[in-house]
């Protein structure tokens, strides 16, 4: 079963020109197209067993017009309804507030990003994806007989991507990936504890990938739980990269776009060169990364990408700006200038472009620590590896409050056990402010907003409770 | 090459069909050739609208028509899957896929038993819940207006630095056909409206989220005050920014219809979901008929609750839907089953069956989920004999460990209770506790029951849902 059909990237972009050709017999001021066709195949695991394979295609295109500063956008899946779809944008225009000085990017030349195609993703048949669901299956059994894959999946996937411009810009290009979850679960004596993780590549990952260690290695070592009588503390808190990266990714990138600085909605508007994390922390939005899962040549505006570090040695330099948010809060008044940082977010065909982050780190100027000098700092606090809830962090405060089932209690610098469960809270933008240090490793994650995550293990001192359950 | 859709005009097939029957047929009988034991075709087109608006200036309108069909065939006792935006595709899937399922059967170990299906009721009809305002006939000035009442009840206020809007709506028209002959074909709407009020003083940045909706169209909104919803949304914002951070412990909870909502929706709902007992990642796995639950505490789901953000006339299996009362008076009385999970646990199939769009298979999911009421009368006969307690209300969503049995859920304000009266304003406030041990422990509910707030329910996938109840007590729950 071939993943990508024979000629795929052409026929997109032949329905784009489609697209154009409408926008121009429309005569439209500027317009954007976006096409998107993404292929794969899948498979899912529950109860230790492969439950079912799939695979497909799916894709559309989204349309953006812009008429003296005004725009519309509409999103189709059939090209034969294009004309539809232009006037629906171009009436949606007529109904918009003007934003004086909008206009689309030109064509800027844009750095190649490599390593975001592997052709041997493309050759991988679902047959390759069970023998690798099989290998998984057996990997787990063999770091613990009695841990089973209640959930998760691995796949695999293909995705033509166009763009083009009434200015010039024109983008073509396929992506590939390559994915794997699992939740693994260890249940002795009806004491279960559980532990999901995950891990994604552009290119073709190995056939175990280290997060299948890690999920059972964390479904043991939160077996038998400490019986907790205290009640809520204040204590530092060793978060993995795993752990930290919900609330991280919740919190800090939507207080970085430009958009929310000057609105005022962000707990870090006002603050620009000022200091806002411990002095030794930086933060980097690399959107050129090779291999990049969000990284590329060019934005959802086609501007092209660049790296641009954000916060420097603890100091808010830049903000992330996408061309449209910049005009609008100029002409608002809200800032004298402001211009694309290439920060244009596509959130595929569905929707226009929106701002955001790429591929973030988060650095220190200070040595990395082992995870054992870590533990040693810390003394007694806790390890969180999962929270749930991060997504009922507030992004406009930095307050969160969540519960974590994989949490150990560490005393004098020594693991102690588990804790059944606990509620964690606190005020990230504080306590990023104070006493921090990472960890050597940093590993690439997921996010609540946009972009990766790159984060390694982050001790955290001060400003956090535990509460025990 | 995209989409190979027939209709290119007038997405309004309420009437008509996008799927080409005999061709259709034609693929199901060549899934059955060539070894399928069940197979179905579902195809679903969407016909969307959303607007965001921001302090009452148009930000983004969007009007979209999305298509997505999927194909699912059981072969040797395994799911094959194949979905596409390609209609015209599928007769090029059949065989793939269904060699793609037996593949998979061919790796079931020795003792382990192949997927079936519980049988159901064949039908070859159409239902449509129409709307009185169909959604696809709402122009974009009309939801402005709306939206714009939102906002004026929202804003004016020196400490209200910005309100976002928003507008949702859609009309949902599925086809079904199977190889067992079921041919149903069913379409309904949902609308929403919803409002973010953001403040600030004194460098403090608090956020406050409102949100009104059910299934229907335009008449769902219509039946909210706007205005006032906003000036609610605009109190509670400016209450936030005086709030205190929220004391931590074990102590009495009082939960507002929205967050008791929440609560059983991830505390019990999901622990009820028949395909993650099945896959031994439910803390309710071997708990029917016991109880577990306070004796008050009665819960439903239920699709068939008209104008609920939940509702539908036909789950994504084709079978008809019915409410299920998963406890009754404190004791577990049924899971919520898709056609495979019911035959697994030799039960009829209750309708739970839905898929995020064309483009996914059908899981088991939640509907609109409630708590009966109780017979307190009022939250002040629940609060008068708390000395020390936190009243919760609103919610910023939740999260659950099924198998563990652990949930989570944050509410968007609260006030302290101090010898049964409200006090002081909280912020930050989150409800942590394990399903089997809580449910236990409610040991109070007002009488009037009711839906509250729509939402959204994330398992992979993510469909609308709705839930409420009465305003409830929680003798003991840890508060964060």
């Amino acid at each position: 079963m071939k993943m990508l059909p024979d000629g795929a990237e052409d026929r997109l972009l032949s329905n784009a020109d489609q697209l154009a050709n409408v926008c121009r017999e429309n005569n439209v001021q500027q317009w954007d197209i976006i096409g998107f066709q993404a292929y794969g195949h899948q498979l899912d695991i529950e109860a230790g067993k492969i439950t079912m394979a799939g695979g497909g295609g799916e894709g559309g295109f989204g349309i953006r017009v812009v008429e003296d500063g005004r725009f519309g956008f509409a999103h189709l899946v059939d090209v034969s309804g294009a004309e539809r779809a232009v006037q629906q944008a171009l009436s949606i225009a007529r109904k918009s507030p003007k934003i004086a000085g909008f206009l689309l990017p030109s064509e800027q030349e844009a750095q190649d990003v490599p390593g975001r195609f592997d052709a041997e993703i493309l050759n991988v048949h679902p047959e390759d994806l069970l023998e690798q669901a099989d290998g998984v299956l057996s990997a787990v059994k063999g770091l613990d007989e009695r841990a089973i894959v209640t959930g998760g999946g691995v796949g695999v996937s293909a995705t033509a991507a166009c763009f083009m411009t009434s200015e010039g810009i024109l983008s073509t290009g396929i992506t590939t990936s390559h994915g794997i979850g699992l939740q693994v679960t260890i249940d002795v004596d009806g004491e279960l504890t559980s532990s999901y993780q995950g891990q994604s590549s552009r290119t073709k990952m190995e056939d175990v990938p280290s997060c299948v260690e890690r999920a059972v290695h964390w479904a043991q070592v939160t077996q038998n739980p400490l019986r907790v009588e205290s009640g809520a503390e204040e204590a530092p808190v060793l978060f993995t990269s795993e752990g930290f990266s919900p609330l991280f990714s919740m919190v800090v990138p939507p207080a970085l776009t430009g958009e929310k600085m000057v609105r005022n909605e962000s707990f870090w508007s006002e603050k620009m060169e000022q200091q806002v994390l411990h002095e030794s922390l930086s933060i980097t939005d690399n959107g050129l990364l090779a291999g990049g899962m969000a990284s590329g040549s060019r934005d959802g505006e086609g501007v092209p990408r660049r790296t641009q570090q954000l916060i420097e040695n603890g100091r808010l330099v830049k903000t992330l700006w996408s061309t449209r948010d910049a005009a609008q809060q100029v002409a608002e008044g809200r800032i004298d200038a402001a211009s694309s940082t290439g920060s244009a977010v596509s959130g595929g065909h569905q929707s226009p472009p929106s701002t955001g982050c790429t591929e973030l780190f988060l650095t220190s100027s200070k040595k990395g620590k082992s995870w054992d000098e870590l533990l040693q700092q810390m003394g007694d606090g806790y390890v969180v590896n999962g929270v749930m809830g991060a997504h009922t962090a507030n992004p406009s405060s930095g307050d969160f409050s969540v519960t974590t089932s994989s949490i150990l209690k560490v005393e004098g610098g020594e693991i102690i056990g588990p804790l059944k469960q606990a509620g964690l809270s606190g005020n990230l933008a504080r306590s990023l402010c104070e006493s921090v240090e990472l960890g050597v490793d940093v590993r690439r994650q997921g996010s609540y907003s946009s972009g990766s995550m790159h984060l390694p293990d982050v001790l955290l001192s001060y400003g956090l409770r535990i509460n025990p359950a | 090459m995209v989409m190979a859709s027939k209709r290119g005009e007038a997405h309004t097939p309420s009437t008509g069909r996008y799927l080409e029957t005999e061709r259709v047929r034609e693929a199901l009988e060549a899934a059955t050739d060539y070894g399928a034991t069940y197979a179905e075709v579902r195809v679903v087109s969407l016909t969307e609208s959303t607007v965001a608006m921001r302090d009452g200036q148009l930000e983004r309108a969007i009007p979209g028509q999305e298509l997505g069909m999927t194909l699912r065939v059981l072969a040797n006792g395994s799911w094959g899957v194949h979905s596409t935006t390609d209609l015209a595709s599928l007769n090029d899937q059949i065989e793939s896929t269904t060699r793609l399922a037996k593949a998979v059967a061919s790796r079931r170990a020795k003792g382990e038993r192949p997927i079936g299906l519980a049988e159901v009721p064949i039908f070859e009809d159409e239902h449509h819940w129409k709307s009185t305002l169909d959604v696809r006939h709402t122009e974009l000035d009309a939801k402005i207006e709306h939206m714009n009442d939102l906002y004026r009840g929202a804003t004016g206020h020196d400490d209200i630095v910005s309100v976002r809007t928003g507008w949702s709506d859609e009309h949902i028209h599925t086809e079904l056909m199977t190889t067992e002959g079921m041919d149903r074909v069913w379409s309904f709407q949902r609308s929403l409206i919803h409002g973010m009020v953001t403040a600030r003083r004194n460098g403090e940045v608090v956020s406050y989220r409102t949100r009104h909706g059910g299934q229907g169209g335009l008449e769902v909104i219509q039946a909210c005050d706007l205005v006032e919803l906003g000036e609610q949304a605009q109190k509670a914002a400016l209450r936030l920014l005086e709030a205190e951070r929220a004391p931590s412990g074990k102590m009495p909870l009082i939960a507002d219809k929205d967050l008791t909502g929440v609560y059983i929706h991830e505390a019990l709902g999901h622990p009820c979901e028949a395909d993650l007992v099945a896959a031994g990642d439910s803390c309710l796995d071997g708990k029917l008929g016991h109880k577990i639950g306070n004796e008050l505490v009665t819960v439903v789901d239920d699709p068939t609750m008209m104008g609920g953000y939940g509702a539908y006339p036909i789950d994504d299996e084709g079978v008809n839907t019915r409410p299920k009362v998963l406890i009754k008076n404190g004791v577990l009385t049924e899971y919520l089953n898709h056609r495979e999970t019911a035959h697994h646990f030799d039960v009829d199939p209750n309708g739970g069956a839905r898929a995020q769009d064309g483009l996914h298979h059908p899981l088991v999911r939640m509907s609109n989920t409630m708590i009966h009421g109780g017979k307190h009368k009022d939250m002040d006969a629940l609060m008068e004999d708390i000395e020390y307690g936190v009243y919760a209300c609103g919610t910023r969503g939740g999260q659950v460990d099924t198998g563990r049995g652990s949930f989570q859920f944050a509410a968007q304000e609260a006030w302290l209770i101090e010898n049964g009266e409200l006090t002081r304003p909280l912020k930050d406030v989150s409800v942590s506790g394990l399903t089997l041990e809580i449910l236990k422990n409610v040991d109070g509910l007002t009488r009037d029951a009711s839906l509250a707030s729509p939402g959204f329910c994330g398992k992979g996938q993510t469909v609308p849902v709705g839930d409420g109840g009465p305003v409830m007590r929680i003798r003991e729950a840890l508060v964060g």
